[in-house]
């Protein structure tokens, strides 16, 4: 069963591998290029580093000695990757204990005498090994990518390493425990982002308000930070290993405890079925008889979701900008940074910011539609789609116009929420500019979509590891190639850098024909393609 | 008469010997046709070729006259189908998935819909993934009859239903095939078929082996028998009989298979004092192990 547990991680675990390993490379081997080659530059480099970060405490952890290569990789890559690695155990969790009841793989182990402890303890250990291996391939990385410049000590990157693999782990269990109270998958998913959520609050918390130092302490993301065995003279912090370890091991046996009263399928909490002469007289919605919004029906909750989460996103942003601004601009090469294009500071921290934060947004919101096409093929929804007299091409048709809508719906909350942002803070902006970075956002998601809907056709159980690698890919592409010097091809592959910075340099027009076109083709060989394949079902 | 499905040559090869070979078949309008086979013979295969969720190697289908796959929108106006594998609608309520998939159709009558329901003691009220295999099976006939169809396709309808349900099921089709549908029922169980059908195709390995009457399936079918007796055993009465084969006697019980009519075999046991008889049908694979044994699928394969 072990062996088969892991198996079930082995994509996952490719997958946040590579994620991992291209982070730890490319911090490292892109040093140089940023911080320079002799001590004086990267001093300067580390000072302009350390007050920018200490403006983004909801991001970054506090920076220590910025001016060495492995001071850097420890806050630039091992920093991030806590959010990363979280959001995998949020995945891997929630598909390890509803995903696999969901398809009765649990009734199969438990039918074969396994006893409910150990099934816990062997998706345990089968994460525990996938997520090792991750951890260790991001270890070497790191040492490939500073070895020509200088090369990481084996031992504080081997205590690094361990350190990220222990947070991934207890990130895990949290999830796997908070999966046991809720029934669904989609409710596996929300408890555990909204604990890991919650608990890297705390932490944001600890970073920007003193007096709350004390709660940060409840959360693993303090005890991963507060060693930092990379950094010269850093140290591995035993009291946040011991309650990294006491963690896991207590969410564990909670799990495994929690397990053993709740039926299959069910909460730990289960209430009593509703009275079903109640339900049967209620009424359909109406929106699930018309095209389009009984796409957007379905997706009502996600919809919701990521509306919360842009709306949030963009009052703290658009609401910090001017403090941040005004404290980061005596920094030269900061400075120089948001007035790019010669435009307002404000405008520039908002623009990179609040609009990148945006994009990988809605790119996420693509990946997360193409998934549900996916989806709906090997669950054989579309199977019985298509037993209603109904074209191939329109179900194309009308998946593309329901992305249409519910980006544009998303885009509509975030553009509103940055002016009235904006206008509450004083921070002037321009609003065409505004408006037009805020509508060039619809093509950027629709080319995510779009391509994702080209792979969904000829790959739907892969999409979502196809389409997600894919918008990685792009966004690191953007973000390195001007400290790699890449070459513009190279740069204009990234969707991100077809949107251009629209609120501080105007549209790119070539990139928004470019989205616009793949947009285009791309619905359209899908609708090709969906018109010649064979259904699932 | 109209053909409601018409096959020519139809083939749908995916390697290895596995898929559906030649399939050459006319199912009149109003008819109760039964598509028999075992786990693996080609069934869903066949209907998904009928339904165009995947396309055929060579030849051709066609429903009232339409062909399946360039005109498989206009043939599905006319079409409930039951699917082998139920989708899976998670969070949607029954209601809802009916409102969904009926849209898609252009709107259900409702009463209709909760007159199927209620007949099937289905709760539209609960979420799919809160039913069980039968009620999520009683949800696809609701969808399958909802529009009533003319023609309706019928994967395993009935497996995952209890023998009420079934009952309920075998009176819904009597009733669309008195309104005049056409209904294709595949399925596993000779029993079924013969409770619902007019005409049977058996189809073994991806071929159609035999269509047959209901006449012709009393041949085919066969029963093992056990009969414990209290006191002499007619042992030689028993041989005798008609359609009864491969004799085996123990004490004071005897093992038998009978083919075809149980009068023969009754006769032969009348003054004996039975004290247990029992008797099971075979899985059909078995049945057709014996009924073709000798004959590879290719050799039995009789025009239709």
């Amino acid at each position: 069963m072990l062996r088969y547990a892991f198996r079930l991680h082995r994509w996952g675990m490719i997958g946040y591998a590579a994620v991992i390993a291209i982070t730890t490379y490319l911090q490292g081997a892109a040093y140089v290029q940023a911080a320079g080659a002799t001590a004086a530059s990267r001093a300067a480099f580390g000072r302009s580093m350390s007050a920018l970060a200490a403006q983004i405490p909801y991001l970054l952890p506090p920076p220590r000695r910025l001016d060495t290569l492995s001071g850097y990789v420890g806050w630039r890559a091992y920093g991030v990757l806590a959010l990363v690695v979280a959001a995998w155990a949020v995945a891997a969790a929630t598909g390890a204990v509803r995903g696999d009841e969901e398809r009765q793989l649990v009734d199969t182990w438990l039918a074969s005498g396994v006893s409910r402890a150990r099934l816990v303890l062997a998706r345990l250990a089968a994460f525990g090994a996938a997520s090792l291996i991750a951890a260790v391939v991001g270890g070497a990385f790191a040492w490939l990518g500073s070895a020509a410049v200088d090369p990481l000590a084996a031992g504080p990157l081997a205590a690094q390493t361990l350190l990220l693999w222990l947070f991934t782990l207890a990130g895990f269990a949290l999830c796997f425990l908070a999966a046991q109270l809720v029934a669904t998958t989609r409710g596996a998913q929300m408890a555990g982002a909204g604990l890991l959520f919650v608990l890297y609050l705390l932490v944001v918390l600890d970073r920007t308000h003193a007096p709350l130092a004390q709660l940060a302490w409840l959360s693993p993301f303090k005890w991963y930070e507060v060693s930092d065995p990379l950094v010269p003279g850093g140290r591995v912090d035993a009291a946040g290993v011991l309650l990294t370890a006491a963690v896991i091991i207590g969410a564990t046996a909670l799990s495994a405890l929690a397990f053993a009263r709740r039926d299959l399928r069910a909460s730990l909490f289960a209430r009593p079925a509703p009275a079903t002469a109640r339900e049967r007289e209620g009424s359909p919605s109406p929106l699930l008889s018309w095209p389009v919004a009984r796409l957007l029906y379905r997706e009502r909750l996600v919809l919701l979701g990521w509306a919360l989460i842009m709306t949030l996103m963009a009052a703290f942003m658009v609401s910090i900008a001017r403090s941040v601004v005004d404290s980061v601009a005596s920094v030269p090469a900061l400075r120089a940074f948001l007035v790019r294009g010669g435009g307002d500071p404000y405008q520039g921290f908002i623009g990179g910011f609040w609009f990148g934060t945006a994009q990988l947004l809605l790119a996420g919101f693509a990946v997360h539609l193409v998934s549900t096409w996916g989806a709906d093929d090997t669950e054989g929804i579309l199977a019985a789609e298509l037993s209603a007299p109904r074209h191939r091409w329109a179900i194309l048709a009308e998946r593309a116009v329901a992305a249409v809508l519910g980006v544009a719906l998303l885009v509509a909350v975030g553009s509103l929420v940055t002016a009235a942002s904006a206008a509450a803070s004083g921070t002037g902006l321009d609003a065409t500019a505004v408006f037009q970075a805020s509508w060039l956002l619809v093509p950027f998601a629709l080319t995510f979509a779009a391509v994702g809907a080209v792979a969904d056709a000829e790959w739907p159980r892969a999409v979502v590891g196809l389409l997600g690698g894919l918008a990685f890919a792009s966004f690191m592409v953007f973000e390195l190639s001007p400290l790699m010097g890449w070459p513009s091809w190279v740069t204009n592959l990234s969707v991100f850098q077809l949107y251009g910075s629209p609120l501080l340099t105007g549209i790119n027009w070539n990139g928004l024909w470019a989205m616009v076109a793949i947009v285009v083709v791309g619905f359209g060989a899908a609708a090709v393609l969906m018109q010649r394949r064979e259904v699932a079902g | 008469m109209t053909s409601a499905i018409r096959t020519d040559g139809l083939t749908k090869d995916y390697g290895a010997g596995h898929g559906l070979f030649d399939l050459d078949l006319d199912v009149a309008e109003g008819e109760v046709f039964g598509y028999l086979g075992p786990n693996g013979a080609g069934k869903t295969t066949t209907i998904r070729l009928l339904m165009d969720l995947a396309r055929p190697t060579r030849g051709s289908a066609a429903i009232f006259g339409l062909d399946c796959q360039s005109r498989s929108v206009d043939v599905k106006r006319h079409v409930g189908h039951v699917p082998g594998e139920l989708p899976q609608f998670g969070p949607l309520r029954g209601r809802d998935v009916v409102a969904y998939l009926g849209s898609m159709g252009g709107g259900v009558d409702q009463a209709y819909v909760r007159e199927l329901a209620g007949r099937l003691e289905l709760d539209l009220g609960r979420r799919f993934r809160e039913y069980s295999t039968g009620n999520k099976k009683k949800l696809a006939l609701v969808v399958a009859f909802m529009h009533r169809p003319r023609l309706l396709i019928l994967d395993e309808p009935t497996s995952g239903l209890d023998p009420l349900n079934q009952q309920q099921f075998y009176a819904m089709v009597r009733e669309a095939r008195e309104g005049g549908a056409t209904v294709f029922l595949s399925s596993h169980v000779l029993s079924e078929v013969q409770h619902v059908c007019t005409r049977v195709g058996i189809i073994r390995a991806g071929r159609l082996v035999q269509v047959a009457s209901l006449e012709d399936l009393h041949e085919i079918r066969m029963h093992r028998v056990e009969i414990e007796f209290d006191g002499a055993v007619p042992l030689d009465r028993i041989r005798a009989a008609d359609g009864v084969a491969d004799v085996v006697a123990e004490d004071h019980r005897v093992h038998c298979v009978v083919r075809g009519r149980f009068e023969p075999l009754l006769d032969a046991i009348a003054g004996s004092v039975v004290v247990n008889l029992s008797s099971h049908e075979p899985s059909l694979e078995e049945l057709f192990l014996v009924h073709y044994a000798d004959a590879e699928p290719e050799a039995a394969a009789s025009p239709c």
